[in-house]
């Protein structure tokens, strides 16, 4: 297991007038090499969540497990540096995180930090830099000279550069535009699939990750409302809707379609491009039934 | 959020100085820091004493978020007494060394000094604790009305305060974030040794500034765009009422302060 949490709780300003819990007895694991996506209506307690896997936040309760680190409520917590070097934590609205004066000292902070030598922090800050689909000519910059995008990308990258074996980012594509949102998380699912990097995701648009996420994880109110893979979520998407979730086109458009066409026990496809496939199939395999060619087709789309 | 920080922040209890009229505690408290300010004898000092505790205890706020208040600043305090002690040469010599001499004299006028900074500190955190950043504004608006005839505008001041008061916490909020955000790239300000955190103190304050300044455009744009007209009469949300009470909690500082001068 890469995180495993037990009957974690955490209260923010505890022991005082203002204390607000933002999680409830949760129960979580979370297996190394895999994508996780994580969802739940605002204020359910996501990001206090991603902040415990890193130690950023300790629990008030419970027990906090990821690689070989543990961190139990109320104990002394062991060095977190070489946690976070294994575990890269992208913030909401990393941009505005940037500070050196050019682009590639910013890369080069976090290696440098977790004590890499500046050589191999400058290639590291080069390869993310290509991986996220950046200019190297852009290094030079000055962070703040920067599109609103560029920046996104460029301080995503600079989490990357530490070379983490968990990714853990927090809404990474709000304000992404489409080709940005689609192509970052196709690199994150090649990190995860091909480098067996563990990857865990914050996101309020499910459609962009249904097709790529392992497991899914609800949260409700600060409670642990689900667990389970997205093929599950398509078997019953009222589990969405009780976690005061929308449920997401790409899953309403497959149970149409699996409706329309009995393909209730089948693998569930959720890209357009799959579904758009599987139905010209079908209807294809119709046609050559009907070699005659007089039976009417239906339309492929609800 | 941080909890430390209880600036601008106010506890609601419900209880009878909450209820008051913000202009009348500013007005209290105007008149309080003249009283500490008058107040130079142990006698009179002790009467300021008795009489902040009591008006504390009514607000029923815990005693332990007055102390709160102060704890940021014990170290100024620690500093006034020991500037107090050593320069105050009155009284037997308790203690010397070379040409320094600890004066009994020395030592209670530093205590003296403590005990009304402490005064003043906990008892003027009563304006913040009952009364809203809002209703605040609007009182010190209120006090601050007589400006208009000197053709000084007070909406212009308390709406640069109310700007201020109102984005202390959101900042302090993004530092946090900010501050987290580099603890998880390797810089937590705990795990390091104090020459890096000079440092560290750079990858805080460059982002913070850099938003503070996002903010104030964003600020300036979304209220132009509402039609925000500096000096424009407009009603307000709530209205500042003048009662008895009021009357009576500021005639209350009035007969303090003259007992204290006449002590």
């Amino acid at each position: 297991m890469a995180i495993q949490l037990q009957q974690v709780s955490y209260t923010y300003a505890d022991r005082s007038m203002w204390k607000q819990t933002a999680l409830h007895g949760i129960n979580l694991e979370i297996a190394e090499g895999s994508l996780t996506g994580i969802a739940g209506a605002t204020g359910s307690g996501k990001s206090t969540l991603l902040q415990l896997f890193n130690g950023i936040l300790k629990p008030t309760e419970g027990t906090v497990q990821v690689l070989d680190v543990t961190i139990t409520a109320g104990e002394k917590s062991p060095r977190l540096l070489p946690l976070r070097r294994r575990v890269g934590l992208v913030f909401q609205f990393p941009e505005q995180q940037m500070f050196e004066d050019t682009v590639e000292k910013d890369l080069c902070f976090g290696p440098l930090n977790f004590g890499v030598s500046l050589e191999e922090a400058k290639a590291r800050a080069r390869k993310s830099m290509t991986d996220m689909g950046l200019d190297l000519a852009l290094l030079e910059r000055n962070p703040f000279r920067l599109s609103g995008g560029q920046m996104r990308k460029a301080a995503i990258a600079s989490v990357l550069a530490m070379d983490p074996d968990i990714v853990v980012l927090d809404e990474p594509t709000a304000t992404l535009d489409p080709v940005s949102r689609a192509e970052l998380i196709a690199l994150l699912e090649r990190l995860c699939r091909e480098q067996g990097r563990t990857i865990i995701i914050v996101t309020h648009r499910m459609d962009e990750l249904l097709p790529y996420a392992d497991n899914w994880v609800l949260l409700k109110d600060g409670e642990l409302a689900f667990q389970g893979s997205g093929g599950e979520l398509a078997a019953d998407p009222a589990i969405l809707e009780r976690c005061g979730l929308r449920v997401p086109q790409s899953l309403r458009y497959w149970q149409a379609a699996a409706e329309r066409f009995g393909l209730s026990g089948e693998k569930p496809l959720l890209t357009a491009e799959g579904l758009a496939g599987r139905l010209a199939a079908l209807l294809e395999e119709r046609r050559t039934l009907n070699a005659s060619g007089t039976e009417e087709m239906g339309n492929g789309h609800e | 959020m941080n909890e430390r920080l209880l600036l601008g922040r106010s506890i609601d209890t419900g209880s009878w100085v909450h209820k008051l009229d913000a202009r009348s505690k500013i007005t209290g408290m105007l008149l309080y820091v003249a009283i500490i300010l008058l107040s130079t004898s142990w006698r009179s000092i002790g009467l300021v004493a008795v009489f902040s505790i009591v008006v504390m205890a009514t607000t029923r706020i815990p005693l332990k978020y007055f102390i709160k208040a102060v704890k940021p600043l014990r170290y100024l305090m620690l500093f006034i007494f020991i500037v107090q002690a050593l320069s105050v040469k009155e009284g037997e010599v308790l203690w010397s060394l070379g040409s320094f001499s600890l004066h009994a004299g020395g030592l209670r006028m530093g205590a003296f000094s403590v005990i009304r900074m402490l005064f003043l500190l906990t008892f003027t955190a009563l304006l913040t604790f009952t009364t809203t950043p809002a209703k605040l504004n609007q009182g010190l608006e209120g006090v601050l009305a007589p400006l208009k005839k000197l053709r000084l505008s007070p909406d212009r001041i308390t709406l640069m305060i109310s700007i201020a008061l109102r984005f202390i916490p959101t900042i302090l909020d993004e530092a946090q974030i900010i501050l987290k955000a580099q603890a998880s790239r390797g810089a937590d300000l705990k795990e390091l040794p104090l020459k890096e955190k000079a440092r560290m103190l750079v990858s805080l304050l460059v982002p913070v500034i850099a938003s503070a300044f996002r903010r104030a455009q964003d600020l300036i744009y979304s209220m132009e765009a509402r039609g925000f007209r500096m000096d424009a009469p407009r009603s307000r949300y709530h209205r500042l009422r003048w009662g008895a009470a009021d009357t009576l909690f500021v005639a209350m500082f009035v007969v303090l302060g003259v007992a204290v001068v006449l002590l």
